[in-house]
């Protein structure tokens, strides 16, 4: 019976020690500061650093050793304080941007992140004229920092649209920066494919930093950004043309191939047109969403203004509605617009009308494709017989400039024709192919004039050398004549 | 005799018939000489043909709000008169894709009816793809006739 | 028609006496001789100088000399005037074959040394006929205000500036002012049409009334032989309906040429481009452009330039003079030397003009 006690000496001697040994080894910092009940140490329990066994030291200074709080926090341990500024980024990338040091801890972590975004459009001068706009704990906080596959973190991709949207959602912040900036991303993002998915909890769908970047981010009209517009198709075909990653979402990923084909993509990748469309121009960017049906024409109708109001107020646009064919689309394509050949129009193979008319059904239509490819195709005929007696009047060294100049009408009236088709209306269509064939038929004429011209210039040579030659042999005669008789 | 005597008429009669070839060639000599001077001098129905300026008829003949494209070399160019009277004249190329434009009155722009283009009056390119502004002409009024030219 | 003729010749004989006139000209004789085709250049080159101020005439009804107007005018002419093209292309033909028969008379003459006494004014009118016809060819081709004049000009007159003392003034007076321009062009219009034609004008009726007066010149051979030895024709008609046979001939020729090699018109003259590459003036003036360009650039105390322009400007004045310093010619005698010269010229003149047409 009294072993017990004795027993519970034991205990709380070996407890006590234990307390001693653990208590020389904690962190005395955040021991001090947990005991006031401060916040960042709270927070500092869940962070990242400290699992992986830093301390505050590591990133304050001081000595974490001692409990007295004077030598703790003397500038001489090594104490800086609360960074402020720049101090704050730069401290973090001491470690982050030391690729030696952080293999230590994960191989594959990237060590880029201070230098991006130094470069970025966040790095810039904030108002206050004496750091950067973001600094490092802005969007991954300062003593909370989880990693950013941790659904707690502010970087995950179910809460980077908030995190972000904390300074670009709040429009007097914004109005500091730029004033012509709109605030209202979220809101879009929101209403997006990509937006409902990534609120219901979907971590594969775009968010913020998926296109834009996460420490490299360039205003859109830097060649350098990823959603530069001649950038923008590569960026959303990251995960669009990824048949694996794209598994669970059931849509094609053939539209960017498809793209590139195209009309529109030739003229962004070989041309570097700017004015034509990307993938943002018809789908929109923040609130992302094909054009529904009815608004197809709309959308394609913001560059082709003419072409869709024609096709609105002609009778295809009730016919094509009432049977849900989605407008430009159902004869051009969405992402693999090509080139609008004539034989897309008529009665013949790979005529897109034969779709719908055929002699037997929906014969009025049928008749008036005929027709309109018929005028078509005399008004390219006559175009190249034109083109072709023009340059056989050239060659002849004759002077084509007006005729050229009249053929421009011809080139015109082709291109009229190819959007007056959209009124499916045969009466205005031959107006525009009239004027086509006036003007193609009196170059035709002009330069036929031209050629004969040429010619008369060869037979009246001929004419005259054959007169003055005549005279000559006569007067050859004659002085031989006269030489005679004097002689005589 | 007789033989010096018929020699003598043939070769009269040769003579004679030398000098009227002779003048047979002549007269057909004057013909290929004077005909292509005669219709040299004949003014040409095109009186004056200046591709440095164009003479485009008449400044009556336009009504504020007007707008015309003429042939400008071989190039078009499009007139306008203002509300205010006054003319302005601008390449009638589209700096997009080279299509034809044409003045809107409505919405007092020049529209390109290809792409949805549009320019102000003064041929800035406002709206849409085009990627420069339309080419500057000049307009000078000369007892009433209109002279398009270009600009150095 | 000869009771015509008759009456006129009577009607203007009444008031005129022309029976003198007429009884000295059907005396002018032409020697007959191995050489005797040359005499035919000078008629040659007259028909050459009337078809000249014809087709010069008739361009003047459209032409119109001014910077903004002068390229179109032509264009004008080549596509809208009827048988425009017909007359430009004779005019610019004729003008090169004028210069080439103009070469030809004058070495012709120079060889036979026709320029002794009495002739040496016939052959001093002669010489500065000559240096017209490069005057006339230099100007008119500015005309057209195309590129190839434009630039053309631009270096002739650069190099009329390298003449010691008076040449940078007279390129001055050229241009107009410092540069080609508007005014330039003004100027050539002025001397082509107006200055050129009346000084030519008054020297050709000089020539031709000596030729006339003083009947062709013999060659030197004919002095020792007898009279009955010397084959002659009388100048009317038989060497004038020859000579008319001739300018028949170099008519038949213009036509093809214009018709078949119609004169050119290329690109508006834009002072703000830069020079075409190979650019060389007319043929005529090659051998001379091409010495230039041989010369080095500085010979002891001389430019190269200034050195090939006054090299040039002395042999023109001996040229010029040759009827003073041929003295053995003059006696009546001989003159080899002459002929080595004449050679000399013709070989260098060829060979140079080749040589500028390859290296272009």
């Amino acid at each position: 019976m009294n072993h017990i006690p004795k027993l519970k000496l034991l205990i709380l001697i070996l407890s006590l020690m234990l307390i001693q040994f653990a208590y020389a080894g904690t962190d005395q910092c955040l021991n001090c500061h947990q005991d006031l009940g401060d916040n960042p140490s709270q927070q500092f329990l869940e962070d990242v650093h400290y699992k992986a066994g830093l301390s505050c030291q590591n990133c304050h200074g001081g000595n974490e050793k001692t409990d007295d709080m004077e030598m703790a926090m003397s500038k001489s341990a090594g104490f800086i304080g609360v960074p402020t500024l720049n101090k704050i980024s730069e401290l973090c990338a001491k470690c982050h941007s030391d690729s030696e040091y952080m293999k230590k801890y994960n191989f594959k972590i990237n060590t880029g992140q201070f230098e991006n975004i130094k470069e970025s459009v966040h790095g810039k001068l904030a108002i206050n004229g004496r750091g950067m706009i973001v600094q490092c704990i802005t969007c991954h906080n300062a003593h909370g920092i989880k990693k950013v596959n941790d659904p707690r973190s502010p970087v995950y991709p179910t809460n980077v649209p908030q995190t972000c949207n904390k300074c670009h959602g709040n429009a007097s912040y914004m109005q500091t920066y730029n004033p012509s900036l709109t605030v209202d991303q979220l809101t879009k993002y929101r209403t997006s494919v990509h937006g409902k998915l990534n609120s219901r909890g979907n971590i594969k769908v775009a968010e913020c930093a998926s296109c834009h970047g996460s420490h490299n981010i360039f205003a859109s009209n830097d060649v350098r950004s990823k959603v530069y517009k001649l950038n923008i198709p590569s960026t959303c075909s990251q995960c669009h043309s990824n048949k694996d990653y794209m598994k669970d979402f059931h849509i094609p990923t053939d539209q960017f191939s498809k793209y590139q084909m195209s009309v529109h993509g030739k003229a962004v990748f070989e041309k570097h047109d700017l004015s034509a469309p990307v993938c943002n121009d018809c789908h929109g960017n923040h609130g992302a969403t094909p054009p529904g049906i009815e608004s197809i024409s709309k959308v394609c109708g913001s560059c082709h203004a003419l072409n869709a109001e024609l096709f609105s107020a002609s009778p295809h646009k009730k016919a094509f509605d009432e049977n849900n064919y989605p407008e430009c689309e159902t004869c051009h394509g969405n992402h693999e617009i090509l080139i609008a050949k004539d034989q897309l129009l008529g009665v013949s193979k790979g005529a897109i009308c034969l779709k719908c008319h055929s002699e037997n059904k929906n014969q009025k239509g049928y008749l008036i494709a005929k027709e309109m490819k018929k005028l078509t195709d005399s008004l390219i005929v006559s175009d190249s017989v034109a083109k072709n007696l023009i340059f056989q009047a050239e060659q002849k060294g004759m002077d084509v400039e007006e005729m050229k100049f009249k053929l421009r009408e011809v080139h015109q009236a082709r291109l009229e024709g190819r959007t007056i088709v959209h009124s499916f209306d045969e009466a205005k269509f031959k107006e525009v192919t009239t004027k086509g064939f006036n003007a193609s038929e009196q170059t035709i004429t002009e330069a036929k004039a031209a050629i004969n011209e040429f010619y008369f210039r060869r037979y009246g040579l001929v004419v005259a050398v054959a007169v003055i030659s005549f005279l000559i042999v006569i007067l050859f005669l004659y002085i031989k004549k006269i030489e005679k008789n004097k002689t005589n | 005799m007789d033989k010096t005597e018929s020699n003598m008429a043939e070769k009269k009669n040769r003579r004679g018939f030398l000098k009227y070839l002779l003048s047979g060639g002549l007269a057909g000599f004057a013909a290929i000489t004077i005909y292509p001077i005669l219709s040299f001098l004949n003014p040409p129905k095109q009186t004056e043909v200046e591709v440095t300026s164009v003479v485009v008829g008449k400044a009556d003949d336009m009504k504020p709000g007007d707008s015309k494209i003429i042939r400008f070399g071989n190039k078009p160019v499009i007139i306008i008169r203002m509300d205010d009277n006054n003319f302005r004249a601008l390449s009638a190329t589209c700096t997009h894709l080279d299509c034809t434009v044409q003045y809107k009155k409505d919405e007092k722009i020049i529209w390109c009816a290809c792409h949805n283009g549009k320019y102000d009056l003064f041929g800035r390119n406002v709206s849409g793809p085009p990627p420069r502004p339309l080419e500057q002409y000049s307009v000078v009024i000369k007892k009433d006739d209109l002279i398009v030219s270009k600009e150095a | 028609m000869k009771n015509k003729f008759k009456k006129l010749y009577e009607w203007i004989d009444s008031r005129v006496q022309l029976e003198d006139l007429v009884k000295f000209m059907s005396k002018k004789y032409v020697p007959v001789h191995s050489r005797s085709i040359w005499y035919y250049f000078g008629g040659v080159s007259l028909f050459f100088f009337i078809i000249q101020v014809v087709t010069g005439i008739l361009l003047l009804f459209y032409y119109k000399g001014s910077s903004d107007l002068a390229y179109e005018s032509i264009h004008f002419i080549m596509s809208k005037v009827q048988f425009g093209w017909l007359i430009r292309s004779i005019h610019a033909w004729s003008a090169n074959l004028f210069i080439l028969s103009v070469f030809i008379h004058m070495f012709s003459v120079f060889f036979e040394k026709s320029y002794r006494k009495p002739r040496e004014i016939t052959w001093i009118t002669g010489v500065f006929m000559f240096f017209l016809a490069l005057a006339f060819g230099f100007s008119g081709y500015l005309l057209p205000w195309n590129e190839l004049a434009y630039f053309a000009t631009k270096v002739g007159t650069d190099i009329v500036g390298a003449v010691p003392f008076i040449g940078e003034p007279l390129k001055y007076f050229l241009r107009g002012g410092d540069d080609v321009t508007g005014a330039t062009l003004s100027r050539f219009f002025g001397f082509h049409v107006a200055l050129f034609p009346g000084i030519f004008t008054f020297l050709l009726i000089v020539h031709l009334l000596l030729v006339q007066r003083q009947g062709m010149s013999e060659p030197l051979e004919f002095k020792d032989s007898e009279k009955e030895e010397k084959k002659t024709m009388p100048f009317f008609p038989n060497f004038m309906l020859r000579d008319l046979l001739l300018w028949l001939v170099v008519l038949n020729i213009l036509a093809i040429l214009a018709v078949f090699f119609p004169a050119e018109l290329g690109l508006k003259a834009n002072p703000l481009s830069s020079a075409p590459a190979g650019i060389q003036p007319e043929w005529y003036f090659l051998f001379m452009f091409q010495t230039l360009k041989f010369l080095p650039a500085h010979v002891f105390f001389i430019e190269g330039e200034q050195l090939g322009v006054l090299l040039f400007g002395l042999a023109g004045l001996l040229w010029l003079l040759v009827p003073v310093w041929d003295r053995k010619s003059a006696r009546g005698q001989k003159n080899r030397l002459i002929n080595y010269i004449g050679i000399f010229c013709v070989l260098f003149i060829i060979i140079l003009t080749i040589i500028g047409w390859v290296l272009k």
